[in-house]
């Protein structure tokens, strides 16, 4: 339905995105996971039609949009990182604006703008002004704006950032709602691991600009099929002791928190005598080891060797 | 368009730092101003008040007796050179214009007395007086002989006044004048047609362009108005750079509206707007002041008019200012605009102080902006209705509205394709 073939954007010297070939199939929900400064957000400029490429082609149903974009941003519902609306006008008038551009009037306005308001849960406080919203709120109307139209495709800029659990799960489940029961075709932009991996099919890890891994979330867990990950916690901080510890022959990666060290490591490797016997060296007391299976975290942190909070 | 329209004229409502500087500002101001200066303005007449030294160096009798005499040698029929005769005794212009300033209008207004030439430029030079009106030798003579036969050159009137008196004796030459018209009709009756009498004005004195004057509110109704005007154009430029900074002109282009109906959307909502809020500077500063409580519908109209020309020129401005706050990503340019552009513009324009003093370049840098050639037109309007004398500074503002759509158009960034 939707695809990108080799977009590249340059801005002066800096390669923002390079050479990015996505694809994404009608009614499925694809992720676009990456750390802050990946090239998500100029990526999906792109495609939004909204930026143009230095090189590389947006192609709807096999028809490139650069030149025209009207079929394009007729089919495609846009959710930016920002909130993308009037803060002195309530949610009922920003709707109404934004659906009157997109040739709404009368009765199918009102009554879009009534299922809009449904879907996010604003209904009953569509006369409040935006700027009296939380946050949350706030993000709820962005994503209510963006579906004024009736898209097609769904794209969303990392939009949880910055919200309380609440209205985060809220919004979560709507977009699910609406991939899930509407058929809608969603790409997902975040760098928290745990809201693409609840929310999409197929992911796409990107990196200083470029895809690094793409695939089924089984796929790209496979990666790590013959590893595991050692999560262990600590009384306090020992930063030596987390320096030995990512030094021990065949743990492959290495994350310190402040209390607690996430190892990757082969499975079978015998890595808790190890432990114990440093710990102990340093005089440290572990207060919990947990093995888990590898998460698109771990994946992450296994090819680029930084996490997505880094 | 109606979509655009809407959004920016609530938003604009909702704005209460935009509507003290749009409207509680001027109003404000236009109090201030208009009670602590209307002692300038010439529609407070105590302030106009003048003393005036009356030189007569024509004799009357004797110009009467020369022009009876001319009828005799003309060869007349004796029933003619009599009527001429009695026309010429009646119809004396030095005591016609006695009349005058004896009248009880004038004098409630210039203190009249009569002296020699030299006790009054005595007079003038020490300022005990305002000005000299002087009679000239052969002013009878000269006026009847225009007035009865049509003789080219007419009566003049001479006006001697002290340099700086120039509001007063504006005032004064307005007065001669009046009564030249009064001569000159007198004339046409007479003979149907011939040459106008002049008021010869010397002495430094500046020649007057008003026929009526206005008082300190309604200059400074005006000259608000088309000052605050200015700050819709800033007032939305400063929206388009929020819109731009929080990504709803993002989403406006992902509408796929055509580009250039939301530059176009601006410049209408823009307009809109300063028309309202000339309407309510207008409408306000009558309702309380009565600066225009006399005038008619007709005079109304003209205001209208005048204010629709601004509103568009303002609307053209807006549009600039826009584009060129879109093109630079900043919200510098309204900053920049609002904190110094337009305090220029209201000076040169003259709506802090008259421009009458002001270097001919100021004065004309003035007129090609479009509050100053507003404030012209408005003054024009109000001095003397006639719409002839709307077409300069309307036309003027035309052709500024004209370079700004330019200008918007030059620096728009279309970005209707993927760019």
């Amino acid at each position: 339905m939707l695809e990108t073939d080799k977009l590249t954007k340059k801005f002066k010297d800096t390669l923002a995105v390079d050479d990015v070939s996505l694809e994404l199939r009608k009614g499925e929900s694809v992720g676009l996971l990456g750390p802050n400064g990946a090239g998500k957000s100029t990526a999906i400029a792109m495609i939004s039609t909204l930026l143009k490429p230095s090189s590389g082609d947006v192609r709807l149903h096999g028809k490139s949009v650069l030149k025209d974009p009207g079929d394009m941003r007729r089919v495609l519902g846009v959710v930016p990182q920002k909130i993308a609306l009037y803060e002195e006008l309530s949610a009922y008038e920003n709707l109404k604006f934004f659906g009157r551009l997109y040739g709404l009037s009368g009765k199918k306005l009102e009554q879009r703008i009534g299922y809009v308001l449904d879907l996010v849960g604003l209904a009953d406080r569509k006369k409040e002004l935006v700027k009296h919203y939380s946050g949350g709120m706030q993000r709820r109307v962005n994503l209510a704006a963006a579906m004024m139209h009736e898209p097609e495709v769904l794209i969303m800029d990392e939009p949880t950032v910055g919200i309380d659990p609440q209205s985060r799960n809220h919004l979560l489940e709507t977009i699910r709602r609406l991939n899930r029961e509407e058929g809608m075709t969603v790409l997902y932009t975040s760098h928290y691991m745990e809201e693409v991996e609840k929310l999409c099919d197929r992911v796409y890890i990107m990196d200083h600009g470029k895809v690094i891994a793409q695939g089924t979330k089984e796929k790209l867990k496979a990666i790590l099929s013959d590893q595991e990950t050692v999560w262990i916690e600590f009384d306090q901080s020992y930063p030596e002791l987390f320096k030995k510890l990512s030094e021990i022959e065949g743990v492959q990666h290495a994350d310190a928190d402040e209390r607690s060290l996430k190892l990757i490591i082969p499975k079978g490797m015998r890595l808790l005598a190890s432990l114990f016997h440093e710990a102990e060296r340093h005089g440290a007391q572990v207060t919990n080891v947990h093995v888990q299976t590898p998460t698109l975290e771990d994946v992450f942190l296994r090819l680029t060797g930084r996490t997505l909070r880094d | 368009m109606g979509a655009f329209l809407i959004k920016d004229i609530m938003l604009l409502l909702r704005d209460r730092y935009e509507l003290i500087i749009l409207l509680a500002m001027p109003f404000l101001l236009i109090a201030i101003l208009g009670f602590s200066l209307r002692g300038i303005f010439s529609g407070d007449l105590e302030a106009l008040e003048m003393d005036v030294a009356l030189v007569s160096e024509d004799n009357e009798a004797q110009g009467i007796e020369a022009v009876q005499n001319n009828v005799d040698g003309m060869g007349l029929s004796q029933e003619a050179e009599q009527a001429l005769k009695q026309l010429a005794e009646s119809a004396s212009p030095q005591t016609m214009l006695t009349s005058l300033l004896d009248s009880e209008e004038i004098s409630g207004l210039v203190a009249i007395e009569r002296m020699g030439r030299e006790q009054a430029e005595e007079n003038l030079e020490a300022q005990s007086v305002d000005a000299i009106i002087i009679v000239p030798d052969g002013f009878t003579q000269s006026a009847l002989n225009n007035m009865l036969f049509g003789a080219s050159g007419g009566a003049q009137l001479e006006v001697l006044a002290a340099d700086g008196a120039s509001p007063k004796s504006d005032v004064l030459v307005s007065i001669l004048e009046e009564f030249v018209r009064t001569v000159n009709f007198e004339s046409s009756i007479s003979r149907l047609a011939g040459d106008r009498a002049t008021v010869e004005i010397s002495g430094g004195i500046e020649t007057i362009t008003a026929q009526k004057s206005m008082t300190s509110f309604q200059y400074y109704t005006v000259s608000m108005a088309v000052m605050f005007v200015l700050f819709v154009g800033s007032a939305v430029a400063r929206q388009a750079n929020l819109e731009q900074r929080q990504m709803v002109f993002e989403r406006i282009r992902l509408s796929n509206r055509p580009p250039l109906l939301y530059l176009s959307s601006k410049a209408v909502a823009a307009a809109a707007i300063v028309f309202i809020q000339l309407s309510l500077l207008f409408g306000l500063s009558t309702l309380l002041f009565q600066t225009f409580a006399a005038d008619s519908w007709d005079f109304w109209l003209g205001i209208a008019l005048i204010s629709v020309v601004l509103a568009v020129s303002v609307g053209c401005l807006a549009a600039f200012m826009v584009a060129l706050t879109l093109r630079v990503e900043s919200d510098a340019v309204p900053a920049i605009f609002s904190a110094g552009v337009i305090s220029l513009m209201a000076f040169v324009g003259g709506s802090f102080v008259p421009l009458d003093g002001m270097p001919e370049s100021i004065r004309t840098i003035g007129s090609w902006t479009p509050n100053g050639a507003a404030l012209s037109a408005y003054f024009s309007w109000m001095l003397d209705p006639d719409v002839h004398q709307l077409s300069g500074p309307l036309a003027r503002i035309c052709m500024v509205c004209v370079l700004f759509l330019a200008a918007a158009l030059a620096l728009f960034p279309r970005k209707g394709g993927a760019a």
